[in-house]
């Protein structure tokens, strides 16, 4: 199978063969790699690759992996061919920057502003609380409130939508 | 000795004050929120009540409810931990009243050491060098302008009941005295239940060293030595250890007598810290007294082999102490790093949720004050701490590779937590050489975090395209059709027309 991974600006195509139980045939960066996978503890995986041991957390989510080694973060997205081609062609619907989520789950503590209202990029908009900080979340964009989702008080989870600005 | 004590907190601390008890043949009584009863320091009590609905000010704040249970369970102490209650007046005093004794000082030392304001004026009558600013809490943004223009820009706002970086901004120019001010009194008046807030000078590039102190009532004080807690982000400790690379034995003696000095003059019982500011000549700075047992409070275990919570909690039962200045040493080198469920390659969002599964660290010189268990999901209410790994060594070098090696060991999965941004502090040069201040994570580390290259981008890559491949795989086995955010199986797209074929 082929993926397309896509680190920063560079792609790499890794393909992925299965040779045995928990043994894959890598092919990436003109490298081939014999790899010994197990996942052994929910998201974390032991790789044996050749010799080395490595411990891996591979956290995926809408072709956006974060995958930890040895305390660092690796960030990049990853998906087939097949996937990529198509996006490339403009398949995926284009995502509003101008959406303000919360990052947290938490509580609205205030909304700064109100609908219609013109707001700056990096304007504060909303002060959502958890664990007892309060986090102001700002504007991506320059451009009007044109929708708010919730009321001050109101318990959002991760992703819930607060407001827009166009 | 007491024959049961009830434990007025949650987490981490209640769990490590549960163990003190224990090992003391202490029964203990636990309290808990209605989304905390399957938590850990229920599980670790000989006896539990439920105190309310979930956020603090309903339960674990809630003096009625604690002083209630406490006599209906027949406790005769209350340990408090620290947050919450612990370095409430109001509850002291309601302790006092109901003939129930507060592992702690009591109301009248707590006023006067407690309140930043009122310690300030204790200790600089009794001559110990203080940080500039004013004495008197401030409301108005006129009243921040006129100190910050007799002392200069930049200062610190700070709620007089604080601690933990709550209810704390930095003012550098006129500008931000608007916003500052609002965050610093809402942060305070929802962490503390109290908005006021007062102005202090900001000293640059500070250190920032503590001195642990023990005192009975009978007039007896020590001090156990220091503790660096210099690496912070967002004024929130986040590592310490002890001693500190920067203080000499002569500094050492000078801070423990003014810190005992300033203990004594408030009549202070207990385990208590005095805060200083240690500028770039060693000059310290009075910077306020936190009247309860403190988070950081292991690695001073760790070095000197007392156990602090079980010296509190024969303090308060009229005890002794049971050491001398003199048979204080301290013995090696200890580091602590607080775990906490934030994602450190978020901006440190709050990731609270189920610890789907977990793996703590062990082997020589470990050890973890943990409050959570593989299956707990951590509540939103309350502080993301999920424990504190605390690593010892016979010399600095040594604590650090140790901390480095269990912090390797740590695996904990559905969370995001900070454990991979310590395994990086661990790394960093300037930590290993002990040349940091209190602006290091965000003016050195991260600067510095931002330019190294990563070593391992290959085998990251090859992991996650190898469980992609077996995540297409079980899709297209179970013939599931694709919904959004999920890997689009390549069966689905093969089979429409004008598609490329799958080779």
């Amino acid at each position: 199978m082929n993926y397309i991974a896509t680190i920063g600006e560079r792609e790499v195509k890794v393909t992925v063969k299965e040779v045995g139980v928990a043994r894959y045939m890598v092919t990436g960066a003109e490298k081939e790699y014999l790899v010994d996978a197990h996942q052994v503890q929910d998201s974390v995986w032991s790789i044996l690759y050749g010799t080395e041991s490595f411990e891996v957390d591979v956290q995926g989510r809408d072709d956006e992996y974060e995958v930890l080694i040895e305390g660092d973060c690796y960030k990049f997205s990853l998906m087939n061919e097949q996937r990529k081609a198509l996006i490339r062609a403009g398949w995926k619907g284009a995502v509003g920057k101008a959406l303000v989520t919360s990052p947290m789950p938490g509580k609205v503590l205030k909304l700064l502003v109100a609908e219609g209202e013109e707001v700056q990029t990096d304007q504060g908009v909303i002060v959502v609380e958890a664990m007892k900080m309060e986090n102001e979340l700002k504007s991506a964009v320059t451009g009007k409130v044109k929708e708010i989702f919730v009321k001050e008080g109101e318990v959002v989870e991760l992703g819930s939508k607060l407001l827009l600005v166009e | 000795m007491f024959q049961k004590i009830l434990i007025a907190n949650r987490g981490e601390i209640a769990v490590r004050v549960a163990r003190a008890c224990r090992e003391m043949g202490v029964r203990t009584v636990a309290v808990y929120s209605e989304v905390d009863r399957r938590a850990l320091h229920v599980r670790c009590a000989d006896e539990a009540y439920l105190i309310g609905p979930p956020p603090a000010s309903e339960s674990y704040l809630v003096i009625d409810k604690i002083i209630d249970i406490a006599k209906k369970s027949g406790a005769e102490a209350i340990h408090p931990g620290y947050g919450f209650l612990a370095e409430n007046p109001l509850f002291a005093e309601r302790c006092e009243k109901e003939k129930i004794k507060l592992v702690g000082p009591s109301a009248h030392s707590m006023r006067a050491m407690g309140s930043k304001t009122i310690a300030r004026k204790t200790v600089q009558a009794a001559g110990v060098p203080v940080v500039p600013g004013t004495v008197e809490p401030i409301t108005t943004e006129e009243e921040v302008f006129r100190v910050a223009g007799e002392i200069g820009f930049p200062v610190m706002l700070k709620a007089t009941a604080g601690g933990g970086g709550k209810g704390m901004r930095l003012v550098k120019t006129e500008g931000d005295i608007h916003s500052a001010l609002r965050m610093a009194k809402s942060e305070a008046k929802s962490a503390f239940s109290d908005d006021s807030v007062y102005v202090e000078k900001y000293i640059e590039n500070p250190r920032h060293v503590e001195i642990q102190i023990l005192g009975d009532r009978h007039g007896n004080y020590v001090h156990l030595g220091e503790r660096e807690c210099s690496i912070q982000r967002r004024h929130q400790k986040v590592i310490e250890e002890s001693p500190s690379v920067v203080i000499t034995p002569e500094v050492r003696a000078a801070m423990g007598k003014v810190a005992v000095d300033a203990a004594r003059a408030a009549k202070y019982e207990g385990a208590g810290t005095v805060e200083f500011l240690v500028d770039q000549n060693i000059n310290f700075y009075f910077l306020e007294m936190n009247t309860r047992l403190q988070v950081e409070h292991p690695v001073t275990e760790m070095v000197t082999g007392v156990d602090i919570v079980k010296e509190q909690i024969r303090i308060a039962a009229g005890e002794k102490l049971s050491l001398r200045q003199e048979d204080v040493k301290q013995t090696g080198h200890a580091i602590e790093c607080r775990v906490y469920a934030e994602d450190p390659d978020r901006n440190f969002m709050p990731c609270p949720g189920l610890i789907s599964s977990l793996r703590t660290p062990g082997g020589p010189g470990v050890r973890d004050d943990s409050g959570v268990f593989e299956g707990f999901e951590i509540p939103i209410y309350y502080d993301p701490i999920i424990s504190k790994l605390v690593a010892w060594g016979k010399d600095r070098e040594e604590a650090i590779a140790r901390m480095r090696r269990a912090l390797n060991e740590y695996v904990v999965t559905g969370v995001k937590t900070t454990i991979p941004f310590h395994i990086r502090v661990m790394n960093n040069r300037h930590f290993l050489e002990g040349d940091f201040d209190t602006n290091f994570i965000d003016k050195v580390f991260f600067p510095a975090e931002r330019e190294r290259e990563l070593p391992h981008f290959e085998v990251a890559v090859i992991a996650a395209a190898i469980q992609l491949y077996l995540d297409e795989r079980k899709q297209a086995i179970a013939g599931r059709p694709s919904g959004t955010g999920e890997p689009v199986s390549m069966w689905k797209y093969s089979s429409r027309p004008g598609m490329p074929k799958i080779l």
